[in-house]
């Protein structure tokens, strides 16, 4: 599921975004809970009839005998499992939530919190899913078989007949209706949500109780994929009181659920903790693709706010894992290095997985609408003057990869031959030197002609990097070049460089796996300026040569994603072309071009990235062969992991006597990038 | 120096200097003190004295003296202890008697020690001359703590200047004029100081972080803006009272202005109160700004802070040496600006044989 924009981009790295707690006063308006006694009053009813007879054109209702003949059918057989079949069921998973959430909606106000991913973003089903071993390819979900049809732009779906929602009511194609018009209803107070489901689909064909066919507005190398984790359902059955006050209403509802887990009114003690547990015979569990996983009987989330406090707790044995370790160096090799004593007695394993997914784009975003910054030999002067070699080597000690590309870590490789420029004090001063910077003043700092100093701000929206913040000044001083560092709370931090206030950012935005970068947003001139075409003469243009509508360089254009203030023509056109392309080899040469201009125009200093994740876990923990999957963006996501009961015993009884196991400290570099 | 002439302020200050705790407290500090504004000639990378290729150089203060000078390849700020190192390790050039004096702790509060290697916490040493170890980043903890405990002086001597002014001016004010001016005054300071002032000053922080960055002025200004209401009770009371006094109506009758007598008059008979709150001012300055520090909304990084060395500790409980050297710095000048206090309290006491039980 693609998250609201601005919410996934802030939600980075890190396992858990940060929602406040609640009081214990609202608990009774969940009463409904996961049993049967749904509301059968209310107004969505009518509302939702109303809306398919005013959107007929979108909301299609056909007959079994309109499908299209010749539908080529595919059920993901010919793909291997990635799961382990022979998995344990049972026990309890303990792990810990930062903060308690503000909502059990999925959806609407306050939704994107942390603790959504256990009954949402991790575990509901969409009709297919992208293999996470095989980019591009999907297997089945709730529907049992599909047929693309790329020429009318349009996938049709047969829902499992044996698709039951967690309270035992079938998932049928009314669901479907029912999801789309929920996605795209004002109650909902999800601008992200309306905006998307409306671009994306041209209309929902109904076919029967079973089959459906979404048709989508523009056919994209992925198609497949997009159009299949195109949205969660929402059960119609349970919704009947959907209407203007569903924010309120449905703030603490438990609703039925397509996903493996599901909760109980007595299993959410406000402030404290969250325990889901497993559905009763799930339809899915033993089907291919979904048998293995979904493991413990219970998945119990403490709230724990202090990461160092969690873990504390996961050494003392109450949680299973402890996951943040990878973005912080400090927990894997000095909290919890080799030799600790539960790690060399084997009680706790500690694993490093690589996984190949585009990572934050962490670097130095340059905002070209500054003073200084809109000279290219200044910013390579920066380009050379960011020492994040430093970084990688010594910060993360090596573990982190230096980026080359804006594009890093996708499948493939954007272009061939790029690397970002060596930091070379040398360099970056005959740089600085061409840009009128040649003395320098009792600071050390270069100053020009006119006495302007070469001095930034440096800002940031993640406390959490302040000291390779401190890094790159000292260094950056080395070429003459002054920063100043601001590190700004998340909300003002973003806000800051959404409005381009910033001069350089240390910033990266969250990138979700997908098949090939997205350029528009980040470097398409209609996202740096409100009026950005002039004709030679310099009088106004109203659109484009390629019918971008004209803006004027003059009026920044706020709250989108193109940070640097690129605006160059050129690049606007290609980018144009990149995304009408349909294939993957329409769209690689242009990619091409495009990551040689913004090398080129030396506004992104490539940061670091962090191609893996790393993880600590008592014995216990059982995990398939292979450990985890290509995709996986945390080792928990798919849940592939097991609890293993008897060996939680048997391992506590060890550590008491003393007795030892092998030390398990292991890396799986199957999916490393060459 | 005229208050110090006066035989009552004498008789005070005899008192104190009796209190020995208090005394020997306030020598310490004042040690400390003069030691920390001469810190670049104990604690600093720079060297003290270079004889290179026979001319000497002093760079303690003044602008860097780049790479190039001493013949090296760079042009940014000149390592000493590489150059140091460099001439030790040739004999001709220190047989030409070329030498380098580095300070006694020779590192500065911004640097990484430990170049080429990882960034983590190392024990304290005395062969490296990390008396108290390295931070996170390398970092000496002496030069943090030295510079840290510089910039929080600086912080709380203006700090106390501005709140006693403003708080003195307005207390003053009110309590000599009263009436409406009082009334109003009274109601306006309840209502100020009403206002949660930690939340309030992270909220403003972060809008001033937003706008141009935090220093340490902006700092001082939004913890003065939050702070001064606290002495104007005081100064509103006391001068109360004076204005009663057959002295201001003789100055009265004199014909002497009212700022004449405020300042001249009433103020010098108030003034043991300020003198007895005024340790105890410095001793929340310095936490308030530790605090914050701590939290992370008060100087900008990599500015050396003893909050920020707290919280690095707190979250690097391995490594107890950043923790306890903070914790124990905090400590002792809190300390010692308390027992300070106390005894200037002691000393200004009328009732000299009282005793608080």
């Amino acid at each position: 599921m693609k998250l609201p924009r601005l919410i996934s981009m802030l939600v980075l790295g890190t396992a858990a975004a940060m929602v406040a707690g609640c009081g214990k006063k609202d608990s009774a308006t969940g009463a409904a809970g996961a049993t049967a006694s749904h509301p059968t009053e209310g107004p969505m009813a009518a509302e939702l009839a109303a809306t398919l007879e005013s959107e007929s054109d979108f909301y299609i209702f056909k007959t079994a005998a309109d499908l299209p003949e010749g539908l080529k059918w595919e059920d993901g057989s010919d793909l291997p499992e990635f799961a382990n079949p022979d998995a344990k069921k049972g026990g309890t998973l303990n792990y810990f939530i930062q903060d308690f959430p503000r909502t059990l909606r999925t959806v609407g106000p306050d939704a994107t919190g942390g603790i959504r991913q256990y009954f949402w973003d991790f575990v509901a089903m969409y009709p297919a899913h992208e293999h996470p071993n095989f980019p591009g390819r999907v297997f089945p979900g709730y529907a049992r078989e599909w047929a693309a049809d790329p020429a009318s732009r349009t996938i049709y779906y047969r829902i499992d007949e044996e698709a039951r929602w967690s309270d035992g009511a079938p998932i049928t194609t009314a669901d479907v209706v029912f999801s789309l018009y929920y996605y795209r209803s004002t109650h909902i107070v999800g601008p992200w949500y309306n905006d998307f489901h409306k671009k994306t689909w041209e209309r929902l064909t109904i076919y029967d109780e079973h089959v459906f066919a979404l048709t989508m507005n523009e056919l994209r190398p992925d198609f497949l994929v997009r159009c299949s984790e195109g949205f969660y359902l929402f059960p119609k059955h349970a919704m009947a009181d959907f209407g203007p006050d569903y924010v309120q209403r449905y703030q603490w509802r438990i609703l039925p659920t397509t996903a493996a887990y599901t909760l109980t009114d007595s299993d959410v003690r406000k402030g404290e903790s969250v325990t889901f547990h497993r559905v009763q015979d799930w339809w899915a569990r033993d089907k291919r693709f979904w048998r293995g996983r979904y493991n413990p009987d219970r998945l119990r989330f403490n709230v724990i706010r202090d990461i160092d406090k969690a873990y504390e707790s996961f050494v003392r044995g109450d949680l299973d894992f402890f996951l943040p370790m990878t973005a912080v160096p400090k927990y894997w090799y000095e909290s919890l290095p080799d030799n600790h004593p539960d790690v060399a007695a084997g009680y706790i394993h500690k694993t490093r997985f690589f996984n190949r997914i585009p990572q934050p784009d962490w670097g130095l975003w340059m905002n070209r609408s500054k003073p200084l910054l809109d000279n290219r030999e200044v910013r390579l002067g920066i380009q050379h003057a960011g020492n994040f070699k430093l970084v990688a080597e010594q910060y993360y000690r090596g573990d982190a990869v230096q980026m080359q590309t804006r594009s890093d870590g996708y499948s493939w490789r954007m272009h061939p031959t790029i690397t970002s420029r060596p930091f070379n004090p040398v360099k970056a001063r005959e740089h600085f030197a061409a840009a009128g910077f040649t003395q320098q003043g009792p600071d050390g700092i270069l100053r020009n002609a006119a006495g302007r100093k070469l001095s930034f701000t440096l800002s940031t929206y993640r406390p959490d990097i302040r000291d390779i913040m401190s890094i790159l000044k000292s260094e950056a001083a080395k070429a003459g070049l002054e920063l100043n560092l601001e590190v700004l709370d998340q909300s003002t931090g973003w806000k800051n460089v959404q409005e381009k206030n910033h001069e350089i950012a240390l910033i990266a935005l969250g990138r979700t796996p997908e098949l090939f970068p997205r350029y528009w947003d980040f470097y398409h001139g209609a996202n740096a300026y409100q009026d950005a075409y002039l004709a030679p003469d310099g009088s106004f243009v109203e659109k484009s040569a390629h019918g971008t509508p004209n803006p004027n360089p003059t009026r920044v254009r706020v709250q989108t994603n193109n940070m640097t203030q690129t605006f160059i023509p050129e690049l606007d056109r290609i980018i144009e072309a990149y995304d009408q392309t349909q294939t993957l080899e329409e769209l690689k040469p242009l990619a091409e071009q495009i990551e040689q201009m913004i090398h080129d125009d030396a506004t992104w200093v490539p940061g670091w990235s962090l191609p893996f994740y790393r993880l600590a876990y008592w014995r216990w923990v059982g995990w398939p062969d292979d450990f985890n999957v290509m995709l996986s963006m945390y080792s928990h996501q798919y849940f592939l992991f097991w609890i293993d009961t008897e060996a939680k015993e048997e391992t506590q009884a060890a550590r008491r006597r003393g007795e030892k196991f092998t030390p398990t400290i292991q890396t799986f570099d199957q999916f490393k990038e060459p | 120096m005229k208050f110090a002439l006066n035989p009552l302020t004498a008789k005070k200050l005899r008192r104190f200097r009796a209190i020995r705790r208090g005394y020997a407290s306030f020598l310490v500090l004042a040690v400390l003190i003069a030691l920390s504004l001469i810190a670049e000639l104990l604690v600093n990378s720079r060297a003290l004295v270079v004889r290179h290729d026979g001319r000497w150089h002093f760079p303690t203060y003044g602008g860097i003296l780049p790479g190039n000078d001493f013949g090296l390849d760079y042009s940014y700020e000149t390592n000493y202890r590489e150059l140091r190192d460099r001439i030790a390790a040739e004999p001709e050039r220190s047989g030409r008697g070329d030498f380098v004096l580095l300070p006694p702790v020779p590192y500065n509060p911004l640097e990484n020690c430990y170049p080429g290697e990882f960034y983590r916490p190392r024990p304290p040493t005395s062969t490296e001359r990390h008396y108290l170890g390295t931070d996170q980043l390398n970092r000496d903890v002496v030069a943090r703590l030295v510079y840290g405990f510089r910039n929080a002086l600086i912080f709380s001597g203006s700090f106390i200047a501005l709140t006693y002014l403003i708080g003195v001016s307005l207390g003053c004010a009110m309590g000599y004029f009263g009436g409406w001016i009082d009334l109003l005054g009274q109601r306006l300071i309840e209502i100020w100081s009403l206002v949660p002032f930690l939340f309030v000053v992270i909220i403003v922080a972060s809008i001033v972080s937003a706008h141009g960055g935090m220093s340490l002025g902006w700092l001082l200004g939004i913890v003065v803006l939050f702070s001064w209401t606290g002495i104007t009770y005081y100064m509103r009371s006391n001068t109360y009272r004076e204005k009663t006094r057959d002295y201001v109506a003789a100055a009265q009758v004199l014909g002497a202005s009212t700022p004449r007598i405020i300042f001249r008059h009433v103020l010098p008979n108030v003034l043991s109160t300020l003198v007895t709150f005024a340790p105890f001012t410095v001793a929340s300055a310095i936490s308030a700004l530790t605090a914050l520090d701590f939290l992370g909304y008060g100087l900008p990084p990599p500015t050396p802070s003893w909050g920020e060395l707290l919280r690095q500790g707190t979250s690097n409980l391995k490594a107890p040496w950043i923790v306890s050297s903070a914790f124990s710095a905090l400590v002792v000048v809190l300390l010692l600006v308390t027992f300070i206090g106390e005894a200037v309290r002691e000393a200004f006491d009328p009732k000299k044989f009282t005793t608080y039980q």
